[in-house]
């Protein structure tokens, strides 16, 4: 793992997104090693329900960025964390919506909380990364190529695609940018989003595989990846 | 009289297709802060465009020029420099004018069939390239591109083609900006040249256009090695830049 590091404490990991689906799943294999500051939208008495014992958590709604940078700087004050060894920036939403059909308010909160938030993090977050050699993980998706019933969605995570990887050659040498892109997870988002994948949901990759999968990858240290279909399926469900 | 909506066209590559567009005797809506100089047939719409709460009582103002048979989403910022040394309010501001706000404008002229015509979104060609140097701006050139992309076909149902335009250096006072001190400004396309290809393109209701031969070359080779793209882009912008400007 990109978080274990040589030092005999353990690695301070900030995660967000961290009370569902794949955010859960990281938090699982990290905190029986790690220390992790966890991130949600819910209220803490709802997080702490479903977070491992010892996780911290604070309540950061990134559909207004500005508050919820300064919950989660807030946050890291309260553990007395000036340095951070891995950030997975991970929260996330989407609306399966008819573009035309895409109200102000659904355009702003998908850009908002996928996108700008990340941006306003990834600088709030650089003086603790840098002082903790740490790095910078984003979370994307697949559809950042394009997605006609998630363009919103798409168009947020092709933002943090292009901003992963300017970043990342902007930062080199100081801290470490990732951005990668998981495919179909067996998680509550579709359904949140309104979005009934029907049959194919049986070839969706499980939140455990996922979680491990992008483990690997960040300890891989490649500035883009991608967990397409083929991928899941060949190595990771079921596999070791 | 065929009626076309701009946003930015008081200046550079917007009143350049402004002034195509009146030449070619239509009626044009610029939607923008400045009114710029006056024309004939030429109604201007002061809004900023950064402003959510004056996007959000534009559709009603626009709805009384209607209908439209043309809209060009043209207006925007940058911000170049070191990541961390623009402040986050430049930033949103940012997001807001290049991303969020034609995103919202394109869905409320579709759904409200007040568009019948086809639609340019203006990106930029570092949507191939990457731009590190100016980090947001890339992010919100790519999200609009990709949203580009996605509409595409939802929109065409409702009769409305979508085009993606990503031009290249222009010579205008955006560029001038931004670039890098010695870049040389003969080597940037003049803003009538690329007005005139990315509204033909629209016409036609091509996908993409990258007006310029290099421009074009360097969209490919941006797609086909992206990492060795990015690093030259570092080079010639990034490790260039002097200064921070919002
Ligand atoms: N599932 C997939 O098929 C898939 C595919 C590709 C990429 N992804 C990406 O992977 C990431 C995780 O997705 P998932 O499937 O695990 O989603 P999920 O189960 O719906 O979980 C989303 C997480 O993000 C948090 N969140 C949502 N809105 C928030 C807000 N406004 N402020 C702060 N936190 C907020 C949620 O917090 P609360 O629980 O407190 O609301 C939850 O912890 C997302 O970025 C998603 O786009 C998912
Ligand atoms: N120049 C280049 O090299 C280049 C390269 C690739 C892509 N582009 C893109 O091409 C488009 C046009 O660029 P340009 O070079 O012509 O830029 P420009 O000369 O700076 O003109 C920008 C236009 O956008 C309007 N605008 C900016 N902020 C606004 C706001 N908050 N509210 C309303 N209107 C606003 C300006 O009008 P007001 O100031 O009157 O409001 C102006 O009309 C931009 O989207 C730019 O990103 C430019």
């Amino acid at each position: 793992m990109g978080a274990e590091r040589n030092s005999s404490r353990p690695a301070r990991i900030l995660i967000t997104g961290a009370t569902s689906g794949i955010g859960l799943a990281l938090v699982r294999r990290h905190a029986p090693k790690a220390r992790v500051l966890a991130g949600g939208r819910r209220a803490a008495a709802d997080a702490h329900g479903v977070l491992p014992d010892g996780v911290s958590y604070v309540q950061a709604d990134q559909r207004e960025p500005e508050r919820a940078v300064a919950a989660i700087l807030g946050g890291l004050d309260e553990l007395g964390w000036d340095g951070l060894d891995l950030a997975i920036l991970n929260a996330g939403i989407g609306h399966a919506v008819d573009p035309a059909e895409e109200t102000p308010s659904m355009l702003r909160d998908v850009l908002d909380t996928n996108l700008f938030a990340a941006i306003a993090l990834a600088q709030a977050l650089l003086a603790r990364l840098e002082a903790g050699q740490g790095r910078l993980v984003l979370i994307g998706s697949t559809a950042h190529k394009g997605a006609p019933g998630f363009a919103s969605y798409a168009a947020a995570k092709a933002g943090l695609h292009g901003f992963a990887r300017a970043l990342s050659e902007e930062w080199k040498g100081r801290v470490a940018v990732q951005v990668i892109h998981p495919g179909p997870t067996d998680t509550g988002m579709h359904a949140r989003a309104g979005h009934d994948p029907g049959r194919v949901a049986r070839l969706f990759a499980r939140t455990e595989t996922m979680a491990r999968l992008i483990d690997r990858l960040i300890a891989g240290g490649r500035t883009v990846e991608t967990i397409s279909f083929a991928r899941f399926l060949g190595r990771g469900q079921g596999g070791r | 009289m065929r009626t076309a909506l701009v946003t930015g066209g008081s200046a550079g590559l917007g009143r350049a297709m402004v002034e195509r567009l009146l030449a070619r005797g239509w009626r044009v809506v610029s939607v923008d802060r400045d009114e710029g100089p006056r024309e004939p047939n030429m109604e201007h719409v002061a809004c900023d465009l950064s402003d959510r709460s004056e996007v959000d009582a534009l559709p009603a103002r626009l709805g009384a020029l209607a209908p439209f048979h043309l809209a060009v989403f043209n207006a925007g910022v940058s911000a170049t420099g070191r990541f961390e040394a623009i402040p986050l309010d430049a930033y949103r501001r940012l997001m807001t004018v290049n991303a969020e706000t034609p995103m919202i404008l394109a869905a409320e002229l579709v759904r409200s069939g007040h568009l019948a015509g086809p639609i340019c979104f203006v990106s930029s060609l570092s949507h191939f390239t990457g731009y590190p140097g100016a980090v947001v701006y890339a992010a919100s050139k790519d999200a609009l591109a990709i949203y580009a992309r996605s509409v595409r076909k939802p929109f065409a149902r409702r009769g409305v083609s979508v085009t993606l335009a990503c031009p290249g250096p222009l010579r205008t006072a955006h560029a001038e900006r931004h670039a890098p001190p010695g870049a040389d400004a003969a080597r940037r396309m003049a803003p009538d040249i690329a007005a005139r290809i990315i509204l033909d393109a629209t016409f036609a209701g091509r996908r993409l256009v990258v007006p310029g031969r290099t421009n074009r070359l360097a969209a490919i080779a941006g797609a086909l090695l992206p990492g060795a793209m990015m690093r030259q882009m570092r080079r010639l912008i990034f490790e260039r830049l002097d200064r921070d400007v919002w």
